[in-house]
């Protein structure tokens, strides 16, 4: 098919877009780049909160089997990019800073540990929660990108009505086709976003409680 | 998160989008066809030469209708009163063309339907003058010297200035617009459909020769055909309309077959 022979009828989607107005055009591109976006968002998201799923279970898994610090710390060999291993080495410094080489752990050093367990798990909250905020932001504005890009063409059509007028279907239908794929496209982009946004947030609040019980051993095992 | 990572998501995201917007495009084009105008919003003006226009053409015709054609230069804004005069014409059109699609397509409209519809017409005959346009056409024609009923000729039909029979300067005119439009007009390659294509399509021209109104009368069922004919008549460059016919607006209607160009 030729490029001139593109039109709304025949080349679908794309027919719709090509003899749609300029407008149209740019809403359309613009939710286009949102929704490539906030799709590449979700990959990485799924692929990092899995991992972090699954090393959080292994860590826990671990420390319950194991009595001491040390041995943890020479046991468990985590990946540095992982929030559990960070929670764990946070601790661990902050141990052999106060104690030096004293292989004892004194009780006095715990509510630091405790302290600093707590600041890494809300450091480590915000790292998983980054670049979900673009998630909420495509979920709430698309449709009304696409909106506007639907607006604009209902007013072009009924210009059109007033320029020929004529109200016949064959003159209004075509315009407002092309209209409302823009309110489509928004809402083919929000609501993925939507989705993913609330199933991540759930998915964060697992992960974050699991850190939370993660540092409540690890402090146990301090104790003893 | 690293930075490979990124791109390698924004890469497959990409590539996912074009892959749906792809799978999408396909199921629209089939559907397409049910966007499709029903029959009854059609407007069978000048269709077929016999048959259904017989009993109307045997009926005395020779009121005439003068479109309300408005004096002086036209401009955008002036334009838009003259065309709402024009509204109660074009609903005697459609309102003609639904009791003929009585006769052909009972099938696709209900009773229900029939009898508002002719209930409307009577109205609208009542209000306006009555004028078939089909004899105009007739008259036309023939006096021409063009063959009547040859196939695939878009007999033209005017209605410009009433119903006065033809004089030879507007067969001239509209012979005229007929073979500019002729020209302009390239048949899409798809010619192959197996259904008679046949569109209807009236326009109106300005005394300056810009077609101003384009109306799809009847649609071939065919939109890439229908689009070529309304390309063809949005680039046609038109003469203007000769100063003997004394008037400002010219409504002419086409029948566009396959067989017009070769």
């Amino acid at each position: 098919m030729g490029f001139s022979s593109i039109n709304m009828y025949t080349g679908g989607i794309f027919g719709l877009l090509y003899s749609a107005g300029p407008v149209a055009k740019v809403v359309v591109a613009i939710l286009l780049v949102f929704s490539i976006i906030s799709w590449t968002i979700m990959l990485l998201k799924l692929k990092q909160f899995s991992k972090t799923e699954k090393e959080g279970e292994r860590f826990i898994k671990t420390i319950r089997e194991i009595d001491s610090f040390k041995r943890l710390v020479t046991v468990y060999r985590g990946n540095p990019d992982n929030s559990f291993y960070r929670l764990m080495l946070s601790s661990y410094k902050e141990i052999t800073t106060r104690q030096k080489e004293n292989p004892e752990i004194k009780p006095e050093t715990i509510p630091h540990v405790e302290n600093i367990l707590k600041i890494t798990i809300t450091e480590e909250s915000e790292r998983l929660e980054r670049k979900l905020s673009f998630l909420a932001t495509t979920a709430n504005t698309a449709p009304f990108i696409g909106l506007f890009g639907t607006v604009w063409g209902i007013m072009d059509s009924f210009r059109e009505i007033g320029i020929r007028g004529t109200t016949s279907l064959a003159v209004v239908a075509p315009g407002i086709s092309e209209a409302l794929i823009a309110t489509a496209i928004g809402l083919a982009t929000a609501i993925p976003a939507v989705l993913a946004y609330n199933y991540f947030i759930g998915r964060l609040k697992r992960i974050l409680s699991k850190m939370e019980n993660a540092s409540i051993y690890i402090l146990n095992i301090l104790g003893k | 998160m690293r930075e490979e990572t990124w791109y390698k998501m924004l890469i497959v995201s990409t590539i996912l989008h074009f892959f749906f917007i792809g799978m999408f495009s396909i199921p629209i084009k089939k559907a397409s066809r049910r966007i499709d105008l029903s029959s009854s919003y059609s407007v069978n003006l000048v269709g077929d030469m016999g048959g259904v226009f017989k009993g109307q053409q045997e009926n005395g015709l020779s009121e005439g209708r003068d479109l309300p054609v408005k004096q002086g230069p036209v401009t955008k804004k002036e334009r838009l009163p003259a065309k709402r005069k024009n509204a109660p014409v074009r609903k005697e059109k459609e309102a003609v063309s639904l009791s003929k699609h009585k006769i052909l397509e009972k099938e696709t409209t209900t009773k229900e339907e029939l009898s508002r519809l002719e209930e409307r017409i009577r109205e609208i005959k009542k209000k306006t003058n009555y004028f078939d346009i089909t004899q105009a056409k007739r008259t036309g024609g023939s006096s021409s010297g063009l063959r009547p009923g040859v196939s695939g000729s878009g007999l033209p039909v005017s209605s410009g200035g009433g119903a006065r029979p033809l004089d030879p300067v507007s067969q001239k005119y509209i012979l005229d617009v007929w073979e500019k439009i002729k020209d302009t007009w390239g048949l899409p390659g798809i010619t192959s459909s197996k259904q008679p294509l046949e569109t209807v399509v009236t326009i109106k021209i300005r005394k300056d020769g810009r077609i101003v109104d384009i109306n799809i009368e009847k649609r071939s069922g065919n939109r890439i055909y229908d689009e070529s004919i309304l390309r063809a008549l949005r680039t046609v460059e038109l003469s203007p309309i000769p100063a003997s016919l004394n008037t400002d607006m010219i409504e002419i209607g086409f029948r566009f077959l396959p067989g017009d160009v070769s």
